[in-house]
C-alpha cells in the first residue's frame, strides 16, 4: 500500500503548486508574447567572442569543480553549448577546462558538436581535462590563463575556493570576464572580478534569454511568478507570525 | 532553444523515456513509501551503486585526455612541451606507486606482487603524497591570502553609491570582527552582528529561494524536455 511520509506531504504539494503556477503562467506568457526583464551583459556575449576572434586569442571557458550531477553544471553545459556554437562560428579557439572526468566527456562532446556543425576543425586540446583535486584544478587554470592568455573567460557552473583564484588570474590578461554560480560564498567574488556576473537562478534561465525563440523568452515570465508566489508566502508567513498565528507553520509542517 | 522544437528520432525519444521515468522514480520516493512491498530507497540506494561504478570508470577518459592532450605537447615541442614531460612522468608514476603501496593498493597481502616491491614502493608513495602533494595542495590554496587582498583593493572603491556603501559595511564588518574594536567603542560589534544577521541574512535569502526555484523549474524542464 503506497503511503505518504509524514511530514514530507505540504514539501510535495507546495511544490506541485508552484510548479502548476510557473508552466502555467509560462505556457501564458507565451501565447501572449509578454516581455520580461532581461539580464544585462548576456547580450554583449557575441560581441566578446567577436573581439576575440579578431585577436586572434582564445575564448576560455569552465564550468567549475562540480560533477555532473549538480545542477550549477548542468545548467553551465547550456550555456556552453551557446558559446561554443558562436566561437565556431566567428572562427574564435574556444579553450574549455575541466575537473570532471565526467564533465570532460560531456563538454568535449558540446564543443565537437558544434565545431563539426559549422564545419570547423575540432582538436582534442580544446577540451582539457586538469584534475579533481580543487587546487591542482585552480593551479592547472591558472597556468592556461597565464600562458594561452585568453581574451574573453567564462567561469559559469559550481565553484568553490577556487573561484577567487582563478578569477584573479584571469582578471590580468583578458578584457572580458563573465561568471555565474548559485553559491553564496563565491558570488562576491565574481562580482569583484567578472564584468558580468550571472547570479543565483539567473544561471538558470541564461539560455532561454539567450535563444532567438521569442515564445521562449516569453516563457520565462513563469520562474518570476514563482519568485512572486515564494515572497507572497514569505509576507503571508511573517505576517501571521506577527500576530501570533501558527496555521501557515502548522500546515507546512505535515 | 531552437533545437528543442525539432521532431526527436526514436533513439531520443526512448532515451527521453528512460531519463523522465529514473529522475521521476528519484523524486518520488522522497514523498512516497509502500511499506511491507517494495523499500523504495533501497532500490534507490542499489541504482546509486551502479551509477557510481559507471562513472568511476569515466576517470579513465581524465587520464586519457592528459595523455593525449600533453603527448601532443611534446611531440609538437609547443612552448611548454618539458612541462609535458613532468606531467606525464608524474601522473605514471604516482598512479604505479598508488597501485602498489597506497591505502588503495590493489594487492596489500602481497599475494601477486612481492612483498619487497611493496616494501620498496611504500615510502616512496608516502614521499610523494605527505610531502609533495599535500604541501604543493596547502601552498596553492594558501594564495587565496593574496588573491582575497587583491579583490577587496578593487571592490572596496567608493566609485558609486553601492560601492560605497559596500566600503563602509565592509569597513564597519572588519572592525567589529577585530578584537581592538570593543575597546574604542562596544558599539562596532553591535553593527557588525546587525549587518550579518539582517541585511546579509536577508540578501542571501533572496538568492538562495531564488535558485532553489530556478534548480526545481531547470529539473522539470530538462525531465520532460520543455523548451526555452
Amino acid at each position: 500500500m503506497i503511503e505518504l511520509v509524514p511530514g514530507r506531504i505540504s514539501q510535495g504539494a507546495l511544490l506541485i503548486i508552484v510548479l502548476v503556477a510557473v508552466f502555467a503562467l509560462a505556457w501564458i506568457a507565451a501565447k501572449k508574447k509578454l516581455k520580461t526583464r532581461g539580464i544585462p551583459g548576456l547580450e554583449t556575449i557575441d560581441d566578446w567572442i567577436k573581439e576575440a576572434a579578431k585577436l586572434k586569442r582564445p575564448v576560455f571557458y569552465t564550468p567549475g569543480t562540480g560533477s555532473i550531477g549538480t545542477p550549477d553544471t548542468l545548467a553551465s553545459m547550456a550555456l556552453l553549448e551557446y558559446v561554443a556554437k558562436h566561437c565556431a562560428e566567428h572562427d574564435a579557439q574556444i579553450l574549455v577546462a575541466n575537473s570532471d572526468p565526467q564533465v570532460q566527456q560531456m563538454t568535449e562532446d558540446i564543443v565537437k558538436a558544434a565545431y563539426t556543425k559549422a564545419g570547423k576543425e575540432f582538436s582534442t586540446d580544446m577540451v582539457r581535462y586538469i584534475s579533481t583535486r580543487q587546487f591542482a584544478y585552480s593551479a592547472g587554470v591558472m597556468g592556461i590563463l597565464r600562458r594561452e592568455k585568453p581574451a574573453v573567460n567564462f567561469f559559469v557552473g559550481d565553484f568553490q575556493a577556487e573561484a577567487l583564484q582563478i578569477a584573479e588570474t584571469g582578471r590580468t590578461e583578458a578584457i572580458y570576464q563573465f561568471g555565474g554560480t548559485t553559491n553564496l560564498d563565491q558570488l562576491p567574488f565574481f562580482t569583484t572580478t567578472c564584468d558580468q556576473t550571472l547570479i543565483g537562478e539567473e544561471l538558470y534561465t541564461a539560455t532561454g534569454y539567450l535563444s532567438e525563440d521569442e515564445e521562449a523568452i516569453s516563457r520565462l515570465v513563469g520562474p518570476d511568478a514563482g519568485k512572486i508566489l515564494a515572497i507572497l508566502l514569505i509576507l503571508a508567513g511573517a505576517l501571521l507570525a506577527t500576530l501570533g498565528a501558527t496555521i501557515l507553520i502548522d500546515i507546512l509542517g505535515l | 532553444m531552437s533545437s528543442d522544437k525539432k521532431k526527436m528520432s526514436r533513439g531520443d525519444l526512448g532515451l527521453q523515456i528512460i531519463i523522465f521515468c529514473l529522475g521521476f522514480f528519484y523524486a518520488i520516493i522522497y514523498y512516497i513509501a509502500v511499506p511491507g512491498v517494495v523499500d523504495l530507497q533501497a532500490v534507490s540506494d542499489q541504482l546509486l551503486a551502479y551509477i557510481t561504478a559507471v562513472l568511476t570508470a569515466g576517470f579513465a577518459i581524465g587520464v586519457i585526455n592528459l595523455t593525449r592532450v600533453h603527448w601532443i605537447n611534446i611531440k609538437r615541442k609547443r612552448a611548454t612541451w618539458r612541462y609535458s614531460i613532468i606531467l606525464l612522468i608524474a601522473l605514471y608514476s604516482m598512479l604505479v606507486f598508488s597501485v602498489i603501496a597506497s591505502p588503495f593498493a590493489l594487492d596489500p597481502n602481497a599475494t601477486v606482487i612481492p612483498a619487497s616491491v611493496i616494501q620498496f614502493a611504500t615510502p616512496i608513495w608516502e614521499f610523494l603524497y605527505y610531502k609533495i602533494l599535500v604541501n604543493i595542495n596547502a601552498s596553492i590554496f594558501s594564495l587565496l591570502a593574496f588573491f582575497i587582498a587583491s579583490a577587496a583593493y578593487r571592490a572596496f572603491k567608493a566609485r558609486s553609491v553601492e560601492s560605497t556603501i559596500l566600503l563602509v559595511a565592509g569597513i564597519l564588518v572588519i572592525l567589529g570582527q577585530a578584537p581592538i574594536a570593543d575597546l574604542i567603542w562596544p558599539g562596532f560589534s553591535i553593527i557588525r552582528n546587525w549587518i550579518l544577521a539582517f541585511p546579509n541574512t536577508a540578501g542571501q535569502r533572496g538568492i538562495l529561494i531564488g535558485a532553489a526555484l530556478g534548480i526545481v523549474v531547470f529539473s522539470v524542464r530538462r525531465l520532460v524536455r520543455y523548451p526555452w
